[in-house]
């Protein structure tokens, strides 16, 4: 007999598959090798934060959160552009590294992949924000690096049904 | 040398760009692009331009991907030519659905070049 979701909530929440999924995404859309941090760089004023909603059998969010610096050095790497700000094929391209990065997070997990849909990506760019998640039933908040570019992942999830 | 007329389908300006750049690193040239931010664009640029081939993104606000493969059948738009689905979503139930649906190809999110070039190329040589 198949687990449920609920029974194998310490496979969903193994901190190995957001590691994994960063490590692909990065490695096949951006040509890069990402490091895991312990603490999290000292973070730029402007930040760029995307967020992608999970639904179904497990509800929550993943979330991608960086600098501008760094926002915009992902989004050089993604499409073989240069950017001078912000602007808005950067936040396009945030929101897609999020879109991807839920969805291979999902994926690792057949359960999962099938019965939990995502949301378009939601981009917030500003300053001096802060991400408060109340009452998780499980959070994952892991940050990177790659060359001098820093960044953090957050799995959230608020209910598994 | 016959140009490849290629239907982009994606909510995502940036994703367009990828994989407009992957096609022409998978050899497809000369290579003409339309690209539609949504099933209900891409559906308008089929009724006015012909195209050999299309990629289309699953998850789009309006209309989805599966429905946009859905009215492309139903209204017997671009005729011949294969879609493959590119997409965030990898279950073997959304890949059944898309073959449902009608596609002949799916690529998951992320992706690499050589993989588009695997999964598309086959495709032109058979239409």
């Amino acid at each position: 007999m198949s687990q449920s979701l609920r029974e194998s909530v310490h496979l969903v929440s193994d901190p190995r598959n957001l590691d994994a999924s960063v490590e692909e995404v990065f490695h096949l859309m951006l040509g890069v090798d990402c490091q895991r941090e312990a603490l999290p760089a000292a973070a730029e004023a402007e930040q760029v934060t995307a967020v992608v909603g999970f639904g179904g059998i497990l509800s929550g969010a993943c979330v991608f959160r960086t600098g501008r610096s760094a926002a915009m050095k992902v989004a050089a790497r993604m499409t073989g552009m240069e950017f001078a700000e912000i602007d808005d094929m950067v936040k396009d391209g945030i929101g897609e590294i999020c879109n991807m990065l839920a969805g291979a997070w999902k994926g690792k997990l057949p359960n999962l992949a099938a019965n939990c849909g995502l949301s378009v990506p939601a981009v917030i760019t500003g300053r001096d924000y802060r991400i408060h998640v109340q009452a998780p039933e499980f959070q994952l908040r892991h940050f990177y690096r790659f060359e001098d570019a820093y960044f953090e992942v957050m799995i959230v999830c608020d209910g598994i049904h | 040398m016959t140009e490849i007329r290629t239907l982009i389908v994606d909510d995502s300006s940036v994703m367009r760009k990828i994989i407009e750049r992957a096609l022409r690193q998978a050899g497809l040239d000369p290579l003409v692009v339309f690209e539609a931010g949504s099933g209900t664009e891409g559906l308008e640029v089929l009724k006015t331009q012909q195209v050999d081939l299309i990629l289309s993104d699953i998850n789009m606000p309006w209309m989805d991907g599966l429905e946009f493969l859905r009215q492309i059948r139903a209204q017997k738009l671009a005729p011949g030519a294969p879609v493959v689905m590119i997409t965030t979503e990898s279950s073997e139930e959304h890949v059944r659905q898309a073959i449902l649906a009608g596609a002949q190809g799916y690529i998951r999110k992320p992706f690499t070049a050589e993989q588009v070039k695997e999964r598309v190329l086959p495709l032109l040589d058979a239409a």
